[in-house]
């Protein structure tokens, strides 16, 4: 049994090593269907992530209608930090208000002298509790929020929820391409591996007629169909760190995709284990898929 | 040790073997003859397993070659010895990798492999040749590496292709006296040829090949 291991390990590392250029190619085309997965996938939990962390931010700003005195408006605020749906609530008086809007816009006072005292209201700033933030129980809160002394309710919750029926769109899109990306990997790499034991079949026909058993044959080429899958996952993960840490980045300056942080250019444990073992199975499956074909075919 | 019971073997509508029965005794030496096309080579294949007859039944070793499945296949291959017509060796290894072959797929201990193909090469007269490759060698060295490869394992019994039938007269006689030494030791030898000289040099049994049709 050790001599066996033996030799299919001597067999596996002599092979790798006299078909360099061979096994490169495999190695390299496991790494381009990686790349392309890890991308798409990525891409896909990067959009993902930014609409949680949108979700998380959605608050509401309820202002107050003119005449609604402070007293009023103090116990507003305390019937609504009452509310089991709240989280926090600030409020803002109108005060407060224009001081804010005047220092972040400057050129503004002119236009806000002319408006005269009323001319920015006050508010009560909400932030809900997580998981109150649902569509249903977030519209049944703003019902119950209601109120005549409020003017307005102003919440970002409209286009959160335009953009995750977007990304219901593009995930059942994704999961569409995703598949035909898988396939094409999985035909690709066993195409390749099918070229590899072609242009070993004198080496391959000639061990089966001397009494070689499928599992002899094949155990070297799982070896060596999983030391391609390594390095072309080792390649892709290499290569999706630095697409992750210079596209993302840049997006990120462009598109503010909220408060995580998108673009450190690591892809997570997680993910680097989950192309590792899609990259080694690529490998065994293609290798162990075209040596079960050459074993069927030979005499 | 070969037995055969009303073997056919028809490839669609053409049929190369006609009802062949047959029996060689372990230890003995018979030649196949028969003219190009007549099924030597066809009945060889179906010894070592590379085709399955059409119907009746054949044994080798005492192993049914004609229900044998894929997974069973190597068992009756690692108690034969076959010698190819076109030597099947694997031109980018060594010699001694090409006989240590046989060794290896029983797994058999390197020591023990080096030991028992250095032995062998020596019977073949190819001592001292072990790391050089096939085709630095020429076709009757190539033959003798074929048949060190064949009775490496010791097999119970050896069948040749038309072992001589890329030598030259000199070189097909020391192929023959190694056979027959190896005849000799036990195995049983069946050599499928149409050498009719080199059968009346050597005379033992012949099983004549007509057609797909046997005759003694």
């Amino acid at each position: 049994m050790s001599a066996t291991l033996g030799h299919i390990l001597r067999r596996a590392a002599r092979s790798l090593w006299e078909n360099l250029s061979l096994n490169a190619v495999a190695a390299g085309v496991i790494a381009a269907a990686l790349l392309l997965g890890g991308a798409f996938w990525g891409a896909m939990s990067t959009l993902n992530d930014a609409v949680e962390v949108w979700e998380r931010d959605v608050h509401l700003s309820a202002y107050f209608a003119s005449g609604v005195d402070e007293a009023r408006q103090r116990a507003v605020l305390a019937e609504v930090q009452a509310m089991p749906e709240v989280e926090a609530v600030t409020w803002v008086t109108a005060t407060d208000a224009r001081a804010y809007l005047e220092e972040r816009v400057p050129d503004i006072q002119p236009i806000l002298v002319e408006l005269g005292e009323d001319a920015v209201p006050a508010s009560l700033e909400i932030t809900l509790r997580a998981r109150y933030i649902g569509d249903e129980t977030l519209s049944d809160f703003v019902t119950r929020l209601q109120r005549a002394e409020f003017e307005e309710l102003d919440y970002g919750k409209e286009w959160v929820e335009r953009l995750t029926a977007f990304l219901g769109l593009l995930k059942a899109l994704g999961a569409a391409l995703g598949t035909l990306l898988v396939m094409a990997a999985v035909f690709l790499v066993g195409n390749t591996m099918h070229l590899v034991t072609y242009a070993r079949r004198a080496e391959l026909e000639t061990m089966k007629l001397v009494g070689a058993t499928l599992q002899f044959i094949a155990a070297p080429f799982l070896i060596e169909g999983a030391v391609q899958g390594l390095i072309g996952a080792l390649l892709a993960i290499g290569a999706l760190s630095g697409l992750k840490a210079v596209l993302l980045g840049r997006i990120q300056e462009l598109v503010p995709l909220g408060q995580a942080p998108l673009a450190d250019g690591s892809l997570g444990l997680s993910t680097v284990l989950g192309l590792l073992t899609v990259g080694v199975l690529l490998g065994v499956v293609g290798c162990g898929s075209a040596v079960l074909r050459f074993w069927r075919q030979a005499p | 040790m070969i037995r055969l019971y009303h073997v056919s073997k028809s490839y669609g509508s053409a049929q190369v073997l006609h009802d062949v029965t047959f029996r060689l005794s372990k230890g003995e030496f018979a030649y196949l003859t028969g003219a190009s096309g007549a099924g030597k080579s066809t009945l060889l294949k179906l010894l070592y397993g590379a085709e399955a007859p059409t119907s009746g039944k054949l044994l080798v070793g005492g192993v049914d070659a004609s229900k044998l499945g894929p997974a069973r296949l190597p068992l009756l291959r690692r108690n034969l010895g076959v010698i190819f017509q076109d030597f099947k060796l694997i031109p980018n290894r060594t010699v001694f990798d090409n006989v240590g072959l046989a060794l290896e797929v029983i797994g058999a201990e390197r020591r023990e492999i080096s030991r028992r193909v250095n032995a062998v090469l020596n019977v073949v007269g190819l001592g001292g040749k072990g790391e050089r490759r096939p085709l630095d060698l020429s076709g009757g060295e190539q033959q003798r590496v074929a048949i060190a490869r064949a009775i490496v394992n010791d097999p119970a019994v050896l069948l040749a292709d038309e072992p001589t039938g890329n030598l030259d007269g000199a070189m097909a006689v020391e192929v023959m006296e190694i056979l027959l030494s190896i005849n000799l030791r036990g195995t049983t030898v069946l050599i499928a040829t149409h050498d009719i000289g080199l059968m009346e040099r050597f005379p033992h049994r012949r099983l004549r090949l007509n057609a797909g049709r046997m005759s003694e």
